[in-house]
Protein backbone atom coordinates (compact mmCIF):
# COMPACT_ATOMS: atom_id res chain seq x y z
CA UNK A 1 0.00 0.00 0.00
CA UNK A 2 3.03 2.75 1.15
CA UNK A 3 4.58 1.88 -1.96
CA UNK A 4 1.43 2.44 -4.49
CA UNK A 5 1.06 5.71 -2.76
CA UNK A 6 4.52 6.60 -3.10
CA UNK A 7 4.89 5.20 -6.97
CA UNK A 8 1.23 7.02 -7.57
CA UNK A 9 1.43 10.41 -5.47
CA UNK A 10 1.32 12.70 -8.94
CA UNK A 11 -2.17 10.91 -9.83
CA UNK A 12 -3.26 10.65 -6.16
CA UNK A 13 -3.19 13.77 -5.03
CA UNK A 14 -4.28 15.63 -7.92
CA UNK A 15 -7.09 13.22 -8.64
CA UNK A 16 -7.86 14.10 -4.66
CA UNK A 17 -7.38 18.05 -4.95
CA UNK A 18 -9.93 17.94 -8.00
CA UNK A 19 -12.50 16.12 -6.25
CA UNK A 20 -12.12 18.77 -3.09
CA UNK A 21 -11.96 21.55 -5.77
CA UNK A 22 -15.10 20.38 -8.31
CA UNK A 23 -17.25 20.03 -4.73
CA UNK A 24 -15.81 23.51 -3.66
CA UNK A 25 -16.87 25.12 -6.65
CA UNK A 26 -20.32 23.28 -6.63
CA UNK A 27 -20.99 24.98 -3.31
CA UNK A 28 -19.70 28.33 -4.54
CA UNK A 29 -21.36 28.12 -7.85
CA UNK A 30 -24.82 27.30 -6.11
CA UNK A 31 -24.62 30.41 -3.55
CA UNK A 32 -24.06 32.62 -6.48
CA UNK A 33 -26.89 30.58 -8.27
CA UNK A 34 -29.64 31.66 -5.14
CA UNK A 35 -28.41 35.07 -4.91
CA UNK A 36 -29.74 35.48 -8.11
CA UNK A 37 -32.75 33.52 -7.55
CA UNK A 38 -33.23 35.36 -4.16
CA UNK A 39 -32.44 39.01 -6.50
CA UNK A 40 -35.19 38.11 -8.98
CA UNK A 41 -38.16 36.92 -5.80
CA UNK A 42 -37.54 33.13 -6.63
CA UNK A 43 -36.90 30.58 -4.02
CA UNK A 44 -33.37 28.79 -3.44
CA UNK A 45 -32.72 25.25 -5.41
CA UNK A 46 -31.10 22.39 -3.27
CA UNK A 47 -27.17 21.41 -4.37
CA UNK A 48 -28.41 18.04 -6.16
CA UNK A 49 -30.58 19.83 -8.71
CA UNK A 50 -27.84 23.02 -8.80
CA UNK A 51 -24.66 20.17 -9.73
CA UNK A 52 -27.42 18.68 -12.51
CA UNK A 53 -28.29 22.55 -13.81
CA UNK A 54 -26.76 23.74 -17.11
CA UNK A 55 -25.16 26.37 -15.36
CA UNK A 56 -23.05 24.38 -13.45
CA UNK A 57 -22.23 22.08 -16.46
CA UNK A 58 -21.16 25.12 -18.72
CA UNK A 59 -18.95 26.54 -15.75
CA UNK A 60 -17.36 22.89 -15.15
CA UNK A 61 -17.02 22.41 -19.05
CA UNK A 62 -15.64 25.78 -20.26
CA UNK A 63 -12.28 25.21 -17.64
CA UNK A 64 -12.26 21.25 -19.36
CA UNK A 65 -11.94 22.28 -23.13
CA UNK A 66 -9.13 24.67 -22.22
CA UNK A 67 -7.03 22.53 -20.08
CA UNK A 68 -7.25 20.02 -22.62
CA UNK A 69 -6.50 21.66 -25.25
CA UNK A 70 -3.77 23.30 -23.51
CA UNK A 71 -2.31 19.83 -23.37
CA UNK A 72 -2.89 18.79 -27.05
CA UNK A 73 -1.67 21.81 -28.55
CA UNK A 74 1.47 21.32 -25.99
CA UNK A 75 1.88 17.56 -26.99
CA UNK A 76 1.56 17.84 -30.85
CA UNK A 77 3.37 21.53 -31.63
CA UNK A 78 6.57 20.11 -29.48
CA UNK A 79 6.69 17.54 -31.94
CA UNK A 80 8.48 20.77 -34.35
CA UNK A 81 8.70 23.50 -31.87
CA UNK A 82 11.76 23.59 -29.89
CA UNK A 83 12.86 26.58 -27.02
CA UNK A 84 16.27 26.75 -27.03
CA UNK A 85 17.14 25.96 -22.89
CA UNK A 86 14.03 25.10 -22.11
CA UNK A 87 13.56 21.63 -20.16
CA UNK A 88 9.48 21.93 -21.67
CA UNK A 89 11.69 21.00 -25.31
CA UNK A 90 13.28 18.58 -26.70
CA UNK A 91 17.44 18.80 -27.86
CA UNK A 92 17.61 21.49 -30.72
CA UNK A 93 18.65 18.79 -33.06
CA UNK A 94 15.53 16.98 -33.12
CA UNK A 95 12.80 18.31 -34.29
CA UNK A 96 10.04 16.17 -36.10
CA UNK A 97 8.76 13.25 -35.79
CA UNK A 98 12.09 11.74 -35.09
CA UNK A 99 13.61 7.73 -36.71
CA UNK A 100 11.42 4.54 -35.98
CA UNK A 101 15.22 3.58 -34.42
CA UNK A 102 14.83 6.71 -31.45
CA UNK A 103 11.48 5.97 -31.17
CA UNK A 104 11.46 2.13 -30.75
CA UNK A 105 8.68 1.17 -32.44
CA UNK A 106 8.26 -1.76 -35.40
CA UNK A 107 11.53 -3.33 -35.89
CA UNK A 108 13.23 -1.35 -33.23
CA UNK A 109 10.68 -1.84 -30.37
CA UNK A 110 12.07 -4.00 -27.23
CA UNK A 111 10.67 -6.44 -25.10
CA UNK A 112 9.70 -4.29 -22.90
CA UNK A 113 8.06 -1.62 -25.26
CA UNK A 114 4.10 -1.73 -24.99
CA UNK A 115 2.53 -4.13 -27.92
CA UNK A 116 1.45 -2.12 -30.33
CA UNK A 117 4.54 -0.20 -30.50
CA UNK A 118 6.04 -2.96 -32.03
CA UNK A 119 3.42 -4.32 -34.14
CA UNK A 120 3.51 -2.39 -37.39
CA UNK A 121 0.96 -1.15 -39.50
CA UNK A 122 -1.83 0.78 -38.19
CA UNK A 123 -1.69 -0.42 -34.72
CA UNK A 124 1.68 0.98 -34.37
CA UNK A 125 0.44 4.15 -36.36
CA UNK A 126 -2.42 4.98 -33.84
CA UNK A 127 -0.53 4.05 -30.80
CA UNK A 128 2.37 6.85 -32.19
CA UNK A 129 -0.50 9.25 -31.62
CA UNK A 130 -2.55 8.01 -29.13
CA UNK A 131 -1.80 10.96 -26.65
CA UNK A 132 -2.62 13.40 -28.48
CA UNK A 133 -5.57 12.01 -30.25
CA UNK A 134 -7.04 11.31 -27.16
CA UNK A 135 -6.68 14.57 -25.30
CA UNK A 136 -7.47 16.20 -28.72
CA UNK A 137 -11.13 13.87 -28.27
CA UNK A 138 -11.77 14.98 -24.53
CA UNK A 139 -10.88 18.72 -25.50
CA UNK A 140 -13.39 18.33 -28.52
CA UNK A 141 -15.99 16.84 -26.11
CA UNK A 142 -15.71 19.39 -23.34
CA UNK A 143 -16.20 22.02 -25.72
CA UNK A 144 -19.30 20.55 -26.81
CA UNK A 145 -20.34 19.85 -23.57
CA UNK A 146 -19.76 23.57 -23.40
CA UNK A 147 -21.87 24.92 -25.97
CA UNK A 148 -24.62 22.41 -25.15
CA UNK A 149 -24.69 23.19 -21.54
CA UNK A 150 -23.83 26.98 -22.39
CA UNK A 151 -27.52 27.32 -24.66
CA UNK A 152 -29.24 26.08 -21.87
CA UNK A 153 -27.64 28.09 -19.36
CA UNK A 154 -27.84 31.70 -21.76
CA UNK A 155 -31.51 30.75 -22.38
CA UNK A 156 -32.55 30.37 -18.78
CA UNK A 157 -30.48 33.98 -18.10
CA UNK A 158 -32.12 34.82 -21.53
CA UNK A 159 -36.00 34.59 -19.98
CA UNK A 160 -35.19 35.47 -17.03
CA UNK A 161 -34.59 39.22 -18.34
CA UNK A 162 -37.07 38.46 -20.64
CA UNK A 163 -35.99 37.79 -23.95
CA UNK A 164 -36.33 35.06 -26.24
CA UNK A 165 -34.22 31.62 -25.99
CA UNK A 166 -31.50 30.86 -29.16
CA UNK A 167 -31.07 28.00 -30.97
CA UNK A 168 -27.87 25.97 -30.22
CA UNK A 169 -26.38 27.46 -33.88
CA UNK A 170 -27.64 30.88 -32.71
CA UNK A 171 -25.59 30.11 -29.27
CA UNK A 172 -22.56 29.97 -31.61
CA UNK A 173 -21.97 32.97 -32.66
CA UNK A 174 -23.11 34.55 -29.66
CA UNK A 175 -20.61 36.80 -27.18
CA UNK A 176 -21.45 34.57 -23.92
CA UNK A 177 -20.20 31.45 -26.02
CA UNK A 178 -16.77 32.66 -27.52
CA UNK A 179 -16.06 34.68 -24.26
CA UNK A 180 -16.47 31.74 -22.40
CA UNK A 181 -14.26 30.07 -24.33
CA UNK A 182 -11.22 32.55 -25.34
CA UNK A 183 -11.19 33.73 -21.73
CA UNK A 184 -9.90 30.07 -21.18
CA UNK A 185 -8.02 29.64 -24.00
CA UNK A 186 -5.92 32.96 -23.49
CA UNK A 187 -4.78 31.97 -20.17
CA UNK A 188 -4.05 28.46 -20.91
CA UNK A 189 -1.67 29.92 -23.43
CA UNK A 190 -0.33 32.20 -21.34
CA UNK A 191 0.83 29.44 -19.08
CA UNK A 192 2.48 27.56 -21.54
CA UNK A 193 4.58 30.11 -22.80
CA UNK A 194 5.40 31.51 -19.12
CA UNK A 195 6.24 27.87 -18.17
CA UNK A 196 8.59 27.25 -21.54
CA UNK A 197 10.13 30.62 -20.92
CA UNK A 198 10.73 30.97 -17.11
CA UNK A 199 11.96 26.88 -16.75
CA UNK A 200 15.00 28.20 -19.03
CA UNK A 201 16.52 30.84 -16.23
CA UNK A 202 14.65 29.95 -12.81
CA UNK A 203 15.07 26.44 -11.44
CA UNK A 204 13.03 24.64 -8.65
CA UNK A 205 15.23 21.98 -7.29
CA UNK A 206 14.55 18.39 -7.33
CA UNK A 207 11.05 19.23 -9.55
CA UNK A 208 10.75 17.02 -12.53
CA UNK A 209 9.62 20.16 -14.87
CA UNK A 210 12.93 22.28 -13.87
CA UNK A 211 16.69 21.66 -15.13
CA UNK A 212 18.79 20.66 -12.42
CA UNK A 213 20.02 23.64 -10.32
CA UNK A 214 23.56 24.12 -12.02
CA UNK A 215 22.41 23.40 -15.41
CA UNK A 216 23.19 26.20 -17.72
CA UNK A 217 20.67 28.49 -19.07
CA UNK A 218 21.41 27.26 -22.71
CA UNK A 219 20.72 23.50 -22.11
CA UNK A 220 17.71 22.21 -23.99
CA UNK A 221 15.83 18.92 -23.04
CA UNK A 222 17.02 18.36 -19.86
CA UNK A 223 14.79 18.14 -17.25
CA UNK A 224 15.77 17.39 -13.26
CA UNK B 1 -36.35 21.99 -26.16
CA UNK B 2 -34.34 20.79 -23.74
CA UNK B 3 -33.09 21.22 -19.70
CA UNK B 4 -32.78 20.93 -16.16
CA UNK B 5 -35.89 19.31 -14.19
CA UNK B 6 -38.41 21.43 -12.09
CA UNK B 7 -39.32 18.07 -9.78
CA UNK B 8 -36.42 15.44 -10.30
CA UNK B 9 -38.01 13.04 -12.87
CA UNK B 10 -40.47 15.21 -14.66
CA UNK B 11 -39.69 15.14 -18.07
CA UNK B 12 -39.20 18.18 -20.45
CA UNK B 13 -42.33 17.38 -22.17
CA UNK B 14 -44.18 17.52 -18.71
CA UNK B 15 -42.22 20.55 -17.88
CA UNK B 16 -43.73 22.25 -21.36
CA UNK B 17 -47.24 20.93 -20.93
CA UNK B 18 -47.26 22.27 -16.75
CA UNK B 19 -46.05 25.71 -17.98
CA UNK B 20 -48.25 26.15 -20.66
CA UNK B 21 -51.16 25.17 -18.19
CA UNK B 22 -50.62 28.43 -15.71
CA UNK B 23 -50.46 30.15 -18.43
CA UNK B 24 -53.25 29.16 -20.06
CA UNK B 25 -54.98 29.30 -16.52
CA UNK B 26 -53.83 32.73 -15.76
CA UNK B 27 -55.44 34.07 -19.34
CA UNK B 28 -58.97 31.92 -19.03
CA UNK B 29 -59.28 33.57 -15.49
CA UNK B 30 -58.57 37.24 -16.40
CA UNK B 31 -61.64 36.24 -19.04
CA UNK B 32 -64.12 34.63 -16.60
CA UNK B 33 -63.39 37.37 -14.72
CA UNK B 34 -62.02 35.91 -11.48
CA UNK B 35 -59.17 37.73 -10.40
CA UNK B 36 -58.40 35.23 -7.38
CA UNK B 37 -58.00 32.31 -9.73
CA UNK B 38 -55.63 34.62 -11.55
CA UNK B 39 -53.94 35.87 -8.63
CA UNK B 40 -53.11 32.26 -8.13
CA UNK B 41 -51.28 31.82 -10.94
CA UNK B 42 -49.09 34.67 -10.47
CA UNK B 43 -45.40 34.37 -8.43
CA UNK B 44 -45.26 36.27 -5.30
CA UNK B 45 -43.81 39.65 -6.40
CA UNK B 46 -45.52 39.76 -9.32
CA UNK B 47 -49.11 39.49 -7.58
CA UNK B 48 -47.31 42.05 -5.25
CA UNK B 49 -46.52 44.43 -8.29
CA UNK B 50 -49.83 44.13 -9.54
CA UNK B 51 -51.52 44.82 -6.12
CA UNK B 52 -49.76 48.64 -5.94
CA UNK B 53 -52.85 50.08 -5.70
CA UNK B 54 -55.38 48.11 -5.58
CA UNK B 55 -56.11 44.37 -4.52
CA UNK B 56 -54.57 41.98 -6.76
CA UNK B 57 -57.82 40.32 -7.92
CA UNK B 58 -58.93 43.26 -9.02
CA UNK B 59 -56.18 44.74 -10.89
CA UNK B 60 -55.48 42.13 -12.54
CA UNK B 61 -58.82 41.85 -14.62
CA UNK B 62 -57.52 45.86 -15.66
CA UNK B 63 -54.25 45.33 -17.11
CA UNK B 64 -55.66 44.08 -21.08
CA UNK B 65 -54.71 41.05 -21.03
CA UNK B 66 -55.52 38.83 -24.38
CA UNK B 67 -58.03 35.81 -24.05
CA UNK B 68 -56.71 32.76 -23.92
CA UNK B 69 -55.42 31.12 -27.77
CA UNK B 70 -53.59 28.49 -28.53
CA UNK B 71 -49.70 27.55 -27.47
CA UNK B 72 -48.08 28.24 -30.51
CA UNK B 73 -44.20 26.99 -28.33
CA UNK B 74 -42.95 26.73 -25.12
CA UNK B 75 -39.64 26.76 -23.51
CA UNK B 76 -38.16 25.17 -20.44
CA UNK B 77 -34.75 26.28 -19.48
CA UNK B 78 -33.87 25.72 -15.53
CA UNK B 79 -35.78 27.11 -13.56
CA UNK B 80 -37.75 29.51 -16.21
CA UNK B 81 -39.96 29.07 -18.89
CA UNK B 82 -41.79 31.25 -21.43
CA UNK B 83 -45.12 30.11 -23.50
CA UNK B 84 -45.74 32.05 -26.69
CA UNK B 85 -49.37 32.15 -27.41
CA UNK B 86 -51.39 33.06 -30.31
CA UNK B 87 -51.76 36.74 -28.84
CA UNK B 88 -49.58 37.12 -25.42
CA UNK B 89 -46.10 35.53 -24.01
CA UNK B 90 -46.20 35.05 -21.12
CA UNK B 91 -42.99 34.07 -18.81
CA UNK B 92 -42.94 31.68 -15.82
CA UNK B 93 -40.69 30.90 -13.25
CA UNK B 94 -40.71 27.55 -11.31
CA UNK B 95 -42.12 27.30 -7.28
CA UNK B 96 -42.44 24.53 -5.02
CA UNK B 97 -46.02 24.21 -6.25
CA UNK B 98 -44.93 24.11 -9.72
CA UNK B 99 -44.71 27.22 -12.41
CA UNK B 100 -45.91 30.60 -11.75
CA UNK B 101 -46.33 33.36 -14.21
CA UNK B 102 -43.36 36.18 -13.86
CA UNK B 103 -44.84 38.25 -16.78
CA UNK B 104 -47.69 38.35 -18.63
CA UNK B 105 -48.91 40.78 -21.79
CA UNK B 106 -45.41 40.06 -23.30
CA UNK B 107 -45.03 42.08 -26.80
CA UNK B 108 -41.59 41.77 -28.19
CA UNK B 109 -39.17 44.42 -29.00
CA UNK B 110 -36.40 44.70 -31.57
CA UNK B 111 -33.13 43.23 -29.67
CA UNK B 112 -34.58 44.36 -26.57
CA UNK B 113 -36.55 42.79 -23.42
CA UNK B 114 -40.43 42.17 -24.05
CA UNK B 115 -42.75 45.14 -23.08
CA UNK B 116 -44.79 43.02 -20.76
CA UNK B 117 -47.98 44.51 -18.83
CA UNK B 118 -48.08 42.68 -15.92
CA UNK B 119 -44.54 41.89 -14.40
CA UNK B 120 -42.92 42.49 -10.83
CA UNK B 121 -40.59 44.72 -10.11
Amino acid sequence: MKRFLRENGIGLVFGVLFLIVLVGQAFAGLAQFNDAQRASGLPDIAFWRYVTSASFGVDVAENWQSEYLQFFLFIILTVWLLQKGSPESKSLDKPGRETDKEQKVGPYATPESPKWAGAGGWRTSLYSNSLGLVMGLIFAGSWLAQSIAGVAAFNEEQLSERQDPVSWGQYLLEADFWNRTLQNWQSELLAVASMAILAIFLRQRGSSQSKPVGSPHDATGVEG
Amino acid sequence: MVVASISGCATVGDQEGAAAGVAARLLSAVEAGDGDAACAALAPETAKSVAEDEPCPEAILDKSLPRPGQVVETSVYGQWAQVKLTDDTIFLAAFPEGWRVVAAGCTPQASRPYDCSVEGD
